[in-house]
């Protein structure tokens, strides 16, 4: 019989079983929630190191040496030209660099990645002295995520910041705008501000395109001929002491500007620091009466229109009293003169008969076809209205007034546009300051018949052989020209003794190629010149030095062999006979357009077909190529 | 290690045969780590707080020192001593804890520390493995065997709870509420709550953070930050995980990291992310075992545990250990928001090192293997 055996239990004992089978149960279940915790870590750390991790900042793969902003082309790298593309190269017409964008770097900092702000400042202070510490300290104290230290570092001041191992320092490619001729067309480039971007001249007109293409910009501007000008501009100005001075080249044929000269001028380098004034662009912003230059556009208007021939004879003898202003000549003959006459020795009267003859309507016509009442429309965000009467007082006085250039204000670039286009065969163009490629079309139309242009060559240069611009003849180069002494407004009217004297050229007169607009603001007049301010005396052997010095760098040499048949094919009588020369004032296109455009909308409300066409826009625009040698 | 023969009597000879070797060699190893990190990332921290690196270095060297000799030496206490020091620790810490609401150092907008010479002192890191300990204490036989005794235990377990809660609930330090909280919660669970009420804790603790997140700021903006990756600062974060990915498998190398030089914390709360830069994946997760290691084995061994206090007590500690080890590395990492509390041993800090290696020598005075009976 087996022996049975009893265990005996008590009941605590049993219950004390069952609570450490349970514990030991719910040990299991936290051992195993650990188990997942640390599974979890386990996977997330596999995630973020291996599988998935996450991609290094920007910041810390950009590029330490920035490119080259002279050799950036637009097939290079695009991981480099997306972090930054430096604004493009300006140069003048020869690829002479005018602006540059040098390699800079930008100092930044997060300050909420900065552990110690004051500590973080001196150290940086300590590379970069001109640092400004307090400001500094304020910034990096902000509790903003991005607040600039400096702008502008050298690489050489960013890698010794970069060196001191901030947290919370960065760095991003910046720029600094060079101008490395200096005070070379100044105002015309005018500037940038800290970010880069145009507040002034070609900087601001072509602010996006140099900011997105990075080929360099080309000018029409030539440096050598620019500083020329500037050369001769300043030496006027001192001998004249003037307060100011002005000189335009342009290209009479294409309309590309060679040079714009405005004194007194500034290191483009300064531009933040130059007083206003010296940013003025008298070229294109200042407005002045144009004066005697203006009678070159009464005759041509007159004669292509047909109210005037160039035979005709004009009183003055008399001087002519209307309300409460008298037209008088300035040393005048006191008789009656030949049209030629007129030009040649500046006759306010003969201009103001030759004006009435034509008539305001069509005075305003050729005027507004001519661009006069609108800024002049050249790339350059400077460009200045003009002032001029309105219709409601442009009566016979204005009319008069404005024959020989007074009583309206216009920039000197509107001068030189509206003499290339009597000179150049009748064709008015829209002035560049870029370079124009050969075979680019030219905004351009005809406003007067060849026949017209001729003639008024002939008297331009008549005006320099035999009338008051003697000083400017260059010989071989047969300069023709009109000069032009305006007094200037001043806050109570005229200014007696304060002129505004302009040489107004355009060479050579037989094949015209280059207009010279050398302007001198307020000059006095010293022994030299008799003590006469007047254009003819300051301006007028100016521009003819600009001449002979410019005409051989742009390859125009003085045809001295040829000078008397040359010449002669210039001549034009001071006392033409009746019925001789070339006949002008037979279709004239500008009144043809206007005829065209009143029969083309015989809906349109009554309006005069002249009044209608005040305004260059409407009228046709033709283009042709760039073809000098067949004017 | 001189060798111990087993029938050496000394004290130093039976510790040493009883004592849970391989959890001890594993915080030995975790000391290890310890040096090596700090010596990582401690010269940029030494350089941004203006103090010579040697000497922060050295500091840390000596307290890992008194850590481990204070782990040895705690762990040499039998049981009942064990619970004799964390009731007087328990008293001292919750007196000391009081005090940094009058007399604290404010660091961050909390008041949690004491200054002393030499270290400022964080008493609520002490009476986390105090109270441990005590719990366990009060939960199993504190008034005796009977029932009615064990309530007036558990009750009064619960009236020195709540004094934590409302102490650490002001200075404040919801990191450390949370841990002591969830502690006693697992003390509670594994002394066989009623699943009922292991759910109804968990509901209560939920609506706690909830409530966490309504009242205070700076939760709400670290788990709004959290959940929406796009918004806010998230600068840690991003260059925690940044130098993660920089280490990747083998790490940049020891001194190459950079993430030491970005993160004011990058000593304490963000040393997971150094080690992940400099060593790679691979140490990482070798110090991730570690502690997984430690964890779960001790977790797994009290199940052959008979004593009840001894299976409370330890699993407390373990769980506040082994949940510091993984709020930390899981915050570097972008796993939960952002929790600022220190990687055992791992971390740079006196008070840290000390208080776990207190916890650490309890549990393995408590785990030492004892003769059945022994009354010691």
């Amino acid at each position: 019989m087996p022996r049975m055996e009893t265990v005996q239990v008590t009941a605590p004992d049993l219950a004390r079983r069952a609570a450490l089978e349970r514990s030991g149960q719910r040990l299991l279940l936290v051992a195993g929630g650990f188990a997942l915790l640390f599974g979890a870590v386990a996977a997330k750390l596999t995630a973020a190191t291996i599988l998935f991790p996450l991609a290094p900042s920007k910041a810390e793969t950009a590029p330490l040496i920035p490119a080259d902003p002279g050799l950036a082309t637009p097939d290079s790298s695009p991981t480099i030209a997306d972090l930054h593309q430096p604004r493009a190269t300006i140069t003048d017409r020869n690829g002479q660099i005018l602006a540059i964008s040098l390699p800079m770097a930008a100092l930044y900092a997060n300050p909420r990645e900065m552990i110690d702000p004051v500590d973080a400042a001196r150290r940086i202070k300590a590379v970069l002295p001109r640092l400004d510490e307090a400001l500094a300290i304020a910034r990096l104290q902000s509790g903003k995520q991005f607040v600039y230290l400096e702008r502008e570092i050298t690489p050489s001041e960013e890698l010794a910041i970069n060196a001191l191992g901030i947290p919370g320092i960065y760095f991003e490619p910046s720029e600094k705008r060079r101008y490395p001729l200096g005070r070379v067309a100044a105002q015309t480039l005018g500037g940038v501000d800290v970010d880069s971007h145009g507040v002034a001249g070609v900087e601001r007109e072509f602010d996006k395109r140099l900011a997105t293409d990075p080929r360099p910009l080309r000018l029409s501007i030539d440096v050598r001929v620019q500083a020329v000008m500037r050369d001769e501009l300043e030496k006027s100005k001192e001998e004249f002491k003037a307060i100011g001075a002005c000189g335009i080249v342009m290209d009479v044929n294409t309309g590309e500007v060679l040079a714009m000269v405005s004194l007194p001028d500034y290191d483009a380098n300064q531009f933040g620091e130059t007083p206003p004034d010296d940013r003025f662009n008298r070229a294109i912003t200042g407005m002045y009466e144009p004066g005697s230059t203006f009678k070159l556009q009464t005759a041509a208007m007159a004669l292509d229109f047909g109210t005037a021939h160039i035979w005709d004879e004009f009183d003055a003898a008399h001087n002519i009293r209307i309300g409460r202003f008298t037209i008088t000549d300035y040393k005048g003959k006191h008789r009656m003169l030949y049209l030629p006459e007129v030009l040649a020795y500046s006759s306010n009267l003969g201009a103001a008969h030759i004006a009435l003859g034509v008539g305001e309507q069509k005075q305003r016509l050729w005027l507004g076809a001519m661009g006069m009442f609108k800024p002049i429309p050249i790339e350059l965000p400077e460009a200045g209205r003009p002032l001029y009467p309105p219709v409601s007082n442009w009566k016979e006085a204005a009319t008069m007034t404005i024959g020989f250039g007074h009583g309206i204000a216009i920039s000197p670039l509107h001068v030189v546009r509206a003499t290339a286009a009597v000179a150049n065969g009748g064709y008015v163009i829209q002035p560049t300051i870029l370079a124009r490629d050969p075979g680019d079309p030219i905004p351009e139309r005809r406003i007067m018949t060849p026949a017209t242009s001729d003639v008024i060559r002939k008297l331009m240069r008549l005006v320099v052989t035999d009338g008051y611009g003697k000083k400017a003849d260059v010989e071989g180069y047969f300069v023709g020209g009109k000069t032009g002494t305006a007094e200037k407004v001043g806050a109570h009217g005229y200014r007696k003794h304060a002129n505004v004297s302009a040489f107004m050229s355009v060479f050579p007169m037989n094949a015209p190629r280059y207009a010279v607009y050398f302007m001198l603001d307020d000059p006095q007049g010293n022994k030299e010149t008799g003590g006469y301010s007047t254009a003819g005396q300051v301006s007028a052997p100016g521009a003819g030095r600009v001449i002979a010095r410019i005409a051989p760098m742009l390859g125009l040499f003085p045809d001295t062999e040829h000078e008397a048949q040359i010449q002669a094919q210039l001549d034009i009588p001071l006392e033409p006979a009746r019925g001789s020369g070339e006949p002008t004032g037979t279709g004239s296109p500008l009144l043809a357009a206007a005829m065209a455009e009143t029969a083309a909308a015989p809906a349109a409300p009554p309006r005069h077909p002249l009044q209608a066409l005040r305004h260059e826009a409407a009228l046709i625009v033709s283009t042709r190529q760039a073809d000098a040698a067949t004017r | 290690m001189p060798v111990l023969s087993r029938s050496d009597p000394s004290v130093l000879g039976r510790w040493w045969w009883t004592v849970d070797r391989w959890t001890l060699f594993s915080v030995v190893a975790l000391i290890g780590f310890g040096y090596i990190l700090v010596l990582a990332a401690s010269p940029a921290v030494a350089e941004r707080i203006h103090q010579s690196r040697d000497i922060f270095i050295l500091k840390q060297v000596v307290f890992l020192a008194i850590s481990g000799a204070l782990m040895v030496g705690v762990s040499l206490l039998s049981p009942r001593n064990i619970r004799r020091l964390a009731l007087a620790g328990c008293a001292l810490a919750l007196v000391l804890t009081a005090l940094t609401l009058v007399h604290g150092v404010e660091i961050k907008g909390a008041r949690r520390w004491i200054a002393l010479p030499g270290l400022s002192l964080q008493p609520s890191e002490f009476l986390k493995p105090c109270f441990a300990v005590v719990s366990a204490w009060l939960l199993t036989e504190a008034g005796g065997k009977s029932g009615l005794a064990r309530v007036r235990g558990t009750v009064a377990a619960f009236v020195i709870f709540a004094m934590i809660l409302a102490l650490l609930q002001s200075q404040p330090d919801i990191g450390m509420l949370t841990v002591i909280t969830t502690v006693f919660f697992a003390q509670l669970f594994v002394q066989g709550m009623n699943l009922a009420f292991a759910g109804m804790g968990v509901a209560g603790m939920i609506g706690a953070a909830i409530g966490a997140y309504a009242i205070f700021p700076h939760v709400r903006s670290r788990v709004t930050r959290f959940l929406h990756p796009g918004q806010g600062d998230h600068y840690q974060v991003d260059t925690a995980l940044q130098a993660f990915a920089n280490g990747g498998l083998l790490g940049r190398g020891p001194g190459e990291g950079r993430v030491k030089d970005l993160l004011p914390d990058a000593h304490a709360d963000f040393v997971f992310a150094v080690a992940g830069e400099e060593f790679g994946l691979l140490v990482c997760l070798l110090i991730l075992g570690v502690f997984g290691f430690i964890v779960l084995r001790g977790l797994l061994r009290l199940i052959q545990e008979t004593d009840e206090f001894v299976i409370l007590a330890a699993s407390g500690l373990l769980t506040g250990f082994g949940l510091q080890a993984f709020v930390n590395m899981a915050s570097s990492l972008h796993l939960i928001p952002t929790k600022g509390m220190t990687l055992p041993f791992i971390s740079y800090g006196g008070s840290s090192a000390l208080s776990v290696a207190l916890g650490l020598g309890m549990l393995l005075a408590l785990t030492r293997r004892r003769t059945h009976g022994d009354p010691s």
